[in-house]
């Protein structure tokens, strides 16, 4: 499995997603020109590894300052990828500004409908 | 001679409280560029950081609305949409306009749809968002269908549309949120 490293644009995120360390990262704004197209690879990226069957901890970050609505339909698919596979191993940190208040309520929003993996909302 | 009524022009749109309009072919380019340059304009005028962000998450949504529903466009498969985006300010509360040609054909659904949104008040609009999220059975849409949805939650009043029928295929259709 090999490392996922997709540089920022101004309107779509930084992704680094990291086999051997099992820590992965989403940072930025996200509202790329075609949404599909942008996350296609990364949704693609996440099925192999979970289908690989890592036992430990794994950990994705997800830190954005802004994502428009399609780009809330892909997130909503991840959660739905990593809650699917029942893994209490696999923690979500939702990362907010503190004074974020928007931020905290999406991700309040998705908390909501995750029932098996581990979902934090983290102030930074 | 335009240039020379391009001040009254400018006058007229100040006097409106008009801080930006795009008339012509908008494409993705213009999302972030203008997106990025309404950020920082208000950042630099003191306007609260909550609503910076609710009028530049509006702005995204209409934008990338013309650029993906518009059907006045160069070819079926081209990239950007006419259409035209209004931002502005008045007495301390913003405005959001996008507008394009649609299909006659596509008015009553569109209008339906927005009249039970408008309807809506937070609460059943979170649900509704949420519910659409999850199940998206819009065929027609290109992004996920959410975008009016996302407008009606960021904005503190209901939102405002109309149609103007422009020919037998075609209609104007305007919709408007404000902050």
């Amino acid at each position: 499995m090999t490392r996922l490293q997709i540089e920022k644009t101004k309107s779509s995120p930084e992704i680094d997603f990291n086999p051997q360390t099992h820590t992965h990262r989403i940072l930025g704004e996200s509202y790329p020109e075609n949404t599909t197209q942008f996350y296609d690879p990364v949704l693609d990226w996440i099925n192999s590894y979970l289908a690989e069957g890592y036992e430990g901890e794994m950990t994705f970050n997800i830190e954005l300052i802004y994502f428009n609505s399609s780009s809330s339909k892909i997130l909503l698919d991840i959660f739905d990828m990593l809650d699917e596979t029942k893994n209490d191993k696999i923690r979500v940190n939702w990362i907010h500004d503190e004074d974020d208040e928007a931020m905290e309520e999406y991700g309040e929003e998705f908390e909501e409908d995750i029932k098996h993996i581990k979902f934090n909302i983290v102030t930074k | 001679m335009l240039n020379q009524s391009l001040y009254s022009y400018k006058d007229a749109l100040d006097k409106e409280g008009i801080i930006f309009t795009f008339c012509g072919p908008i494409s993705h380019d213009i999302v972030e560029g203008v997106g990025i340059t309404l950020k920082s304009q208000m950042q630099e005028s003191d306007v609260q950081r909550t609503t910076a962000m609710k009028v530049f998450a509006i702005f995204i949504e209409q934008v990338q609305n013309v650029i993906n529903y518009s059907q006045e466009r160069n070819d079926l498969e081209s990239d950007m949409g006419m259409g035209i985006i209004v931002v502005g300010e008045h007495e301390g509360k913003y405005f959001i306009i996008g507008g394009n040609k649609i299909k006659n054909s596509k008015v009553s659904t569109l209008e339906s749809n927005l009249a039970e949104l408008v309807a809506m008040n937070r609460d059943e609009l979170k649900a509704f968002y949420k519910q659409k999220r999850q199940y998206n059975d819009n065929d027609d849409s290109k992004g996920a269908g959410l975008g009016f949805i996302e407008m009606a939650r960021k904005a503190s009043e209901p939102l405002t549309y109309s149609f103007e029928k422009i020919d037998d295929e075609y209609s104007f259709f305007s919709i408007e949120a404000n902050i």
